[in-house]
C-alpha cells in the first residue's frame, strides 16, 4: 500500500534546486515545515542555496543528508533521469511537478517505481501535503487548512480553488495529493483508496477530475472492492468540453464514448459517490456532511 | 493530438506501413482527376473523431463523376459542430479481409496494450469477446514483438501471419513516434497474405515533439488542420476558441479551473467564448504572453466583457495586475473587464486596477453578478 503520510521528521532533497522553481520552492516548502535537507543540481558550481548544502547527485545527497524523498524541479525531458538517479540513490518518495513529461517516459517511470516500491506522485503535479504538517511541491498555504477531508486532484487550480473556498467554510485537509493531469501517472486515485480507508485523519474524500482518460472509472471500482465506508465527493471538470480537443492536460482528451462526463458519473455514483456539478455545490455539500 | 486520418496515412507509410493510395483534397481545392489514383474510390470526410461512417462523411464512389458529388456532399458538412474542412480520395480495397490491429499506451496498466481479432470493421467494444485477443506488454521493442506472436498464434486462422506482421511492424511505429494510440480497423488482409492499412486512427503525444522532429514538421505544415496543438508549439500555452458566439472572453490560469469555469458559466445560461490556460508563471515579467491572448480573444465578436479570473498560489497578484493592464493598453482593448484575484499581493493589484478603472473581486459569484451586469447593458 502507498502511505503518503510523510511528516516534518522526513528529510527531503529537492533535485533542481539552483534554478528558478528550485530556489523559490525549498524557500517556500521550508517556511511550511517541510525539512529539507539539501539539493541536487547537476553541473552547477554553487555548493549552498538558501543555506542548504547542493551536491551533483541523489548518491551524494542521499549519503551526506540521509533524505528519503525528492522533489524534482528539473524540466520535463530530463525528469526519467533525473527519476532514475532518485530511485537508484534510495529514495522512495518522489514529487515531480514538471508539465509536458512525454507519455513513453512517463512509462518507463511508472515501471521504474513500481519495481523499486517507490510511491512517485506526478507527473504535472502541484504536489502534495499532509496539511499543517508538511507539504511537497506548490500547494498554496491559504488552502491547505488541516482537518478531515481527504483530497485528490488531478487539476491543480481547481483544487487550489475548492481547498481555498472549503478552508473558507471551515472544512480543511487531512492528505492532499495532486495526482496530475497526464494520462501515465505514478499515483492514481484507484491506488491511494485503501490508504484514505485506513488513514484516521480522513473521515471523508473528495476528488476533483476531469474528462479523459479512466481515472475516475477505476476509482469508483476500488471504492466498491475496498468496501470503502467514508462519504466521497467528487468533481469533475469538462462536462461541455469538445471531443477530440486537448483542454491543456495531456489526459484531458474525451475520443467517442471514452472519457466523457456521462461515463464518469456514472461509473462514481454507482459506486456511491455524490457527484457535483459546480464549485459552490461541492463546498456546501461537503460542508453539510463533515460540518 | 489526434491526427485525421489523411495525416496518419501518410506518417504510416513513410514508416513502411502500406497505405490505399490516395489524395487531400480541402474545400476550395479543385480535384485533379489525372491525380488520383485508379478506381472505384472511397471518399473520407477528415475529422479527429470515430463514427464517420454512420455520419455519412464515408462514401464508396464507382465514377469520377460520383467522386465530386460526394466530396461536394461531404465538405462543408458539420458533425458534432466541426465542420468537415477536407476529404481523402483513395482507392478502394476490394477482396480482402477485415482484421483488427490496436496499440494503446494503457495508464493504468502501466504498459502497452496491444488488441487483435481476425475480425474488424466494427468498433472495438462491439466485436464478439471471444475473437478478440489482448494483452499488456512493457515499451520495448522485444517485449511487443513478443507479445504480438503469443497473440497471434493464439488465433488459429489463415489471417494470423499477416496479422503478426502488421502487428510487429506497427509496435516498431508505436515506439519511434512515441504513440499514445494506433489504430488499424479495418485492416485489409488479401487471400495471398499481404495487408494494408484501411483505416487509420493516430494519436500522438504532443509532449514528445520537441524530442519527435518529424511530428513537428507535420504540425507546422498542417498547422490549419490542427489550430490548438500548433498554437500550443507556437506560443506554450492552451488558447481554444470554445463558442464562436459566445460573449465571455475568459483570461484565466489552469486547465481543470478553466474547464470547469466553463461548464459553470454555461450551465448558468452564459456564453463563455473561449478556454484559456495562460500559465501566469510562464509570464516572467512580460507581457507578450497576455497581450497575444487578449488579441486573440478580441478577435471574438460577440465578446462583450472580459473576465480575468486568476487563482494564484505563487504568482505575486501585483505583479500581475501591472502586466495585465499594460498588455490590455497594448492590445488596445476595449472590452469591460471584471477581474477576480486570489492569492498573494492582493492589495497592490486592487491599486493597479483601479487605477486602471478596472473593479476586483475576490469572490467568484460576485464577479460574475458584474459579468452579468456588463452582458445586460
Amino acid at each position: 500500500m502507498i502511505n503518503p503520510r510523510i511528516d516534518r521528521s522526513t528529510p527531503v532533497i529537492v533535485q533542481g534546486i539552483t534554478g528558478r522553481a528550485g530556489r523559490l520552492h525549498s524557500r517556500l516548502m521550508r517556511h511550511y515545515g517541510t525539512r529539507i535537507v539539501g539539493g541536487v543540481a547537476l553541473a552547477d558550481k554553487h555548493n549552498n542555496i538558501n543555506g542548504l548544502p547542493v551536491f551533483p547527485d541523489c548518491k551524494a545527497a542521499v549519503a551526506a543528508t540521509g533524505a528519503r524523498a525528492s522533489v524534482l524541479l528539473v524540466g520535463a525531458l530530463q525528469l526519467l533521469a533525473a527519476m532514475q538517479d532518485a530511485v537508484a540513490a534510495g529514495i522512495r518518495t518522489l514529487v515531480t511537478p514538471a508539465e509536458g513529461m512525454p507519455a513513453h517516459d512517463a512509462l518507463k517511470a511508472w515501471r521504474l517505481a513500481r519495481d523499486a516500491g517507490a510511491a512517485w506522485i506526478g507527473a504535472s503535479t502541484p504536489g502534495m501535503a499532509v496539511a499543517g504538517e508538511v507539504k511537497l511541491g506548490f500547494l498554496p498555504d491559504d488552502a491547505l487548512k488541516p482537518g478531515p477531508l481527504g483530497l485528490m486532484s488531478k487539476s491543480g487550480t481547481l483544487s487550489y480553488e475548492a481547498g481555498y473556498r472549503l478552508a473558507q467554510r471551515g472544512v480543511g485537509t487531512s492528505v492532499w495529493i495532486g495526482v496530475g493531469g497526464d494520462p501515465v501517472k505514478g499515483t492514481r486515485y484507484a491506488d491511494l483508496v485503501p490508504f484514505y480507508a485506513a488513514d484516521p485523519e480522513t473521515e471523508a474524500l473528495l476528488i476533483i477530475g476531469e474528462i479523459g482518460g479512466t481515472d475516475e472509472e477505476e476509482f469508483a471500482a476500488a471504492l466498491a472492492a475496498q468496501r470503502f465506508a467514508k462519504p466521497v465527493f467528487a468533481l469533475i471538470a469538462g462536462r461541455t468540453a469538445p471531443e477530440g480537443i486537448t483542454m491543456g492536460h495531456a489526459g484531458a482528451l474525451v475520443h467517442g464514448s471514452h472519457g466523457t462526463f456521462a461515463a464518469k458519473r456514472a461509473a462514481l455514483e454507482a459506486a456511491g459517490v455524490r457527484v457535483f456539478g459546480s464549485l459552490n455545490e461541492m463546498v456546501e455539500g461537503v460542508r453539510a456532511t463533515l460540518g | 493530438m489526434y491526427l485525421l486520418e489523411h495525416d496518419a496515412k501518410e506518417l504510416l507509410a513513410q514508416h513502411g506501413i502500406a497505405v490505399p493510395a490516395g489524395r487531400l483534397i480541402g474545400r476550395g481545392d479543385a480535384i485533379c482527376h489525372p491525380a488520383l489514383p485508379p478506381g472505384p474510390w472511397i471518399v473520407k470526410g477528415q475529422i479527429a473523431a470515430g463514427g464517420r461512417g454512420k455520419a455519412g462523411l464515408i462514401r464508396r464512389a464507382e465514377t469520377l463523376q460520383d467522386v465530386t458529388g460526394h466530396t461536394g456532399a461531404i465538405l462543408g458538412a458539420t458533425v458534432n459542430g466541426r465542420a468537415v474542412e477536407a476529404v481523402r480520395i483513395e482507392q478502394a480495397v476490394a477482396g480482402a479481409g477485415e482484421a483488427y490491429l490496436g496499440l494503446m499506451l494503457d495508464a493504468a496498466a502501466g504498459g502497452v496494450r496491444v488488441i487483435l481479432s481476425a475480425r474488424g470493421g466494427m468498433e472495438v467494444e462491439a466485436l464478439p469477446r471471444a475473437a478478440i485477443r489482448t494483452e499488456v506488454a512493457a515499451p520495448d521493442a522485444a517485449a511487443l514483438a513478443a507479445c504480438v506472436a503469443r497473440l497471434t498464434n493464439s488465433l488459429d486462422g489463415p489471417e494470423s501471419p499477416a496479422l503478426r506482421d502488421a502487428g510487429e511492424r506497427l509496435a516498431r511505429v508505436f515506439l519511434e513516434c512515441e504513440a499514445l494510440l494506433i489504430e488499424i480497423n479495418p485492416l485489409f488482409i488479401r487471400p495471398g497474405g499481404g495487408w494494408i492499412a484501411g483505416d487509420a486512427k493516430f494519436v500522438t503525444d504532443d509532449s514528445a515533439l520537441p524530442r519527435q522532429p518529424e511530428l513537428r514538421k507535420l504540425l507546422e505544415s498542417r498547422a490549419a488542420a490542427y489550430p490548438e496543438a500548433a498554437l500550443k508549439l507556437e506560443h506554450g500555452f492552451d488558447y481554444v476558441v470554445a463558442d464562436p458566439a459566445g460573449e465571455i472572453g475568459l483570461l484565466t490560469t489552469g486547465a481543470g479551473l478553466s474547464m470547469m469555469l466553463i461548464d459553470e458559466l454555461r450551465a448558468a445560461g452564459l456564453k463563455p467564448y473561449n478556454f484559456l490556460d495562460i500559465r501566469t508563471g510562464g509570464l516572467r515579467g512580460k507581457t507578450k504572453r497576455l497581450a497575444q491572448a487578449l488579441d486573440w480573444i478580441g478577435r471574438g465578436s460577440g465578446v462583450k466583457v472580459l473576465l480575468v479570473n486568476i487563482f494564484a498560489g505563487i504568482t505575486d497578484l501585483g505583479e500581475f495586475s501591472r502586466l495585465l493592464v499594460a498588455a490590455l493598453g497594448a492590445a488596445r482593448f476595449r472590452t469591460p473587464v471584471v477581474a477576480r484575484l486570489v492569492g498573494n499581493g492582493l492589495p497592490v493589484a486592487r491599486e493597479v486596477l483601479a487605477a486602471a478603472g478596472i473593479g476586483l473581486h475576490t469572490d467568484l459569484d460576485a464577479a460574475l453578478a458584474a459579468v452579468r451586469g456588463h452582458l445586460q447593458r
